[in-house]
């Protein structure tokens, strides 16, 4: 029982069905050569989380127990695939919450024992970057990236999948993270991006200056504590003195300095690498202030700037489908030994 | 008919083999943590080792805990997509249960330990007649007292009635509780090391008795025994609906 002999090329058609599961999404896609995507079933746990304020690993997991049956067959159907046209099946192995990467790597684990095809693991970051190339095949490279969501907010520079490295990462909270505290600190529901957005649009951005992190000038890192502590005591005095509290404004300014921090760094790493575009990742991505300034500052340096469709920028299968068939490519597969990497790095 | 068993709900990955009534192969192995990193090699090793292609498999049986949650869905994970790649029946079984049948008895009492003086129990009778005299397969329990949490010092009250009867107690905190119950006369005998744990071989054994008879679980239902909410949901309850 062995796959090797059975390995196809690049001339041949490939069908990759792809799982995620590391944070709250229990996802399932069938690429055919990598980027073009049969089906991309994504079943969001967002309503049962949403009471929290945020995800909770154990009931993440015992979602994505429920749901990785379901979404799979789903994934199949609207594909029109069965089980034995796989070639490879592929998961995301980190980073991510462990619980839900078990479920889907082990998933995937036992469908490339079955079926004897390859099974191949992929980083979730890496995904985030192939969720640009299934939109957009023609990118050129090499390209800065900047993937920013709830679960990480990460700028890399990347030439193919074993020419990347992480330029920069938060050294506190994710992006999104902050946007979700922010969000349930002034009431305004779950998930926060969006909350904090929708607010803002109301407000005035320079309404009130919040601190922008300052890092270190030679690093990449990013920095969101401060930002946050800022804008909570910033209300609590307000409150304190009796004063009314302005949400839009509020809800503006911090997005603002958010959005500051963002692509600072990213025009600085611009600057620096000599890449030819840039590309954003990630559910915060959809944040339409941040896409309008990151165009104007990249386009402004000639640069070709790309951003995913919002059904690609947060958490989906098809990205890891898409990478995975790169890897496939280059046999790089996994041993059914491998375990999940919650806090996996490139 | 192939039955591959499984449980992964304590340090132990146990996984084993069983034609027809007959032990193909089992695996009982001090693991730990590392059940993800093992059970897929494992079920290829024993596969193979066993000149078994998956597609000759005729059902699963898995234990479903309670246990450690993440290996409990490890396992049950690779049962239900066996399950569903192969069309073939799963059984989710107790680890109470299985620990239960795995020693004989008329009566037998299977412990858990859940935190500090608590257990998880449950209380089987022995299915078989003559219980005792010259059963050495297909032996099977039955449930009298239903899973439940209580306090080890809460015991006797709980068997009082089965005082007089003979009793085995398999599973965690066996000898304390042997201690507990013998203070008020109980007839009651803590089980050796190699019953205490859930034995791969009987959870097989189990599974061809339910899939034989045609018993099995919706593969899409199926989940561990999980006995409570997760914590957040409870805090959350405590707050707000108090
Ligand atoms: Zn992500």
């Amino acid at each position: 029982m062995d796959f090797k002999k059975r390995l196809k090329t690049a001339e041949n058609d490939i069908y990759i069905l792809a799982i995620e599961s590391s944070c709250d999404e229990t996802a399932v896609s069938v690429n055919k050569n990598g980027l073009e995507v049969l089906s991309n079933v994504v079943s969001s746990q967002v309503e049962f989380h949403k009471k929290f304020g945020g995800v909770v690993p154990e009931i993440a997991s015992r979602k994505h127990l429920e749901l990785i049956l379901p979404v799979i067959d789903e994934a199949l159907n609207k594909a029109g695939i069965d089980f034995k046209d796989l070639d490879a099946v592929a998961a995301t192995y980190g980073p991510g919450l462990v619980g839900g990467l078990l479920v889907g790597l082990t998933a995937a684990k036992t469908i490339s024992l079955m079926l004897t095809i390859p099974l191949i693991a992929v980083n979730h970051i890496a995904g985030h970057i192939y969720a640009n190339f299934i939109d957009n095949p023609d990118i050129k490279k090499p390209l800065l990236c900047l993937t920013i969501s709830g679960g990480h907010t990460d700028l890399l520079y990347f030439e193919d999948l074993k020419g990347y490295n992480i330029l920069g990462r938060t050294r506190d909270d994710a992006a999104g993270e902050a946007f979700d505290k922010i969000a349930r600190f002034m009431g305004l529901g779950y998930p926060g991006g969006p909350a904090i957005e929708k607010e803002a649009k109301k407000g005035d951005p320079d309404a009130v200056d919040f601190p922008r992190a300052i890092m270190d000038e030679n690093s990449y890192d990013f920095s969101f504590s401060g930002l946050k502590t800022a804008v909570m005591n910033y209300i609590n005095n307000q409150e304190q003195r009796g004063e009314k509290i302005n949400k839009a404004d509020i809800a503006a300014s911090f997005q603002e300095a958010v959005v500051d921090s963002l692509i600072s760094k990213l025009i600085k790493a611009a600057e620096e690498y000599d890449v030819k575009s840039v590309v954003l990742s990630g559910g915060v991505a959809a944040n339409s202030r941040l896409r309008q300034a990151a165009a104007d500052e990249v386009k402004k340096m000639n640069l070709d700037f790309y951003y995913p469709s919002l059904n690609l920028c947060t958490d989906n299968a098809a990205m890891i489908g898409a990478a995975a068939y790169y890897q496939y490519l280059d046999r790089d597969f996994a041993p059914l030994s491998i375990s999940a990497e919650p806090s996996l790095r490139l | 008919m192939l039955i591959l068993g499984i449980d992964t709900s304590t340090d132990i990955l146990a996984l084993s083999i069983l034609e027809d009534k007959k032990l193909l192969g089992e695996y009982n192995l001090s693991l730990k943590r590392q059940h993800s990193e093992k059970l897929i090699p494992l079920i290829k090793e024993i596969l193979a080792i066993s000149n078994i292609t998956p597609e000759e498999l005729g059902g699963i049986a898995v234990g479903t805990g309670p246990g450690s949650f993440t290996g409990l869905r490890i396992a049950i994970t690779a049962a239900k997509m066996m399950g569903r790649i192969n069309g073939i029946p799963v059984k989710g079984i107790p680890t109470l249960e299985v620990m239960a049948a795995g020693v004989r008895a008329d009566y037998i009492l299977a412990l858990i330990d859940a935190r500090g003086d608590r257990v998880y129990y449950s209380f089987f009778k022995s299915n078989i007649k003559n219980a005792g005299e010259n059963i050495t397969t297909n032996y099977s329990v039955k449930n009298i007292l239903d899973l439940s949490a209580a306090d080890l010092d809460q015991m006797p009250d709980i068997l009082y009635e089965y005082k007089d009867k003979r009793i085995v107690i398999v599973g965690n905190k066996v000898k304390t509780a042997a201690e507990i119950l013998k203070k008020y006369e109980f007839n009651v005998f803590a089980a050796e090391t190699e019953n205490n744990f859930p034995r791969a071989a009987v959870i097989a054994r189990l599974g061809e008795n339910y899939i034989s008879r045609g018993v099995s679980d919706n593969i899409y239902e199926l989940k561990p025994l999980y006995l409570k909410k997760a914590q957040a949901e409870i805090n959350w309850q405590k707050k707000y609906k108090s």
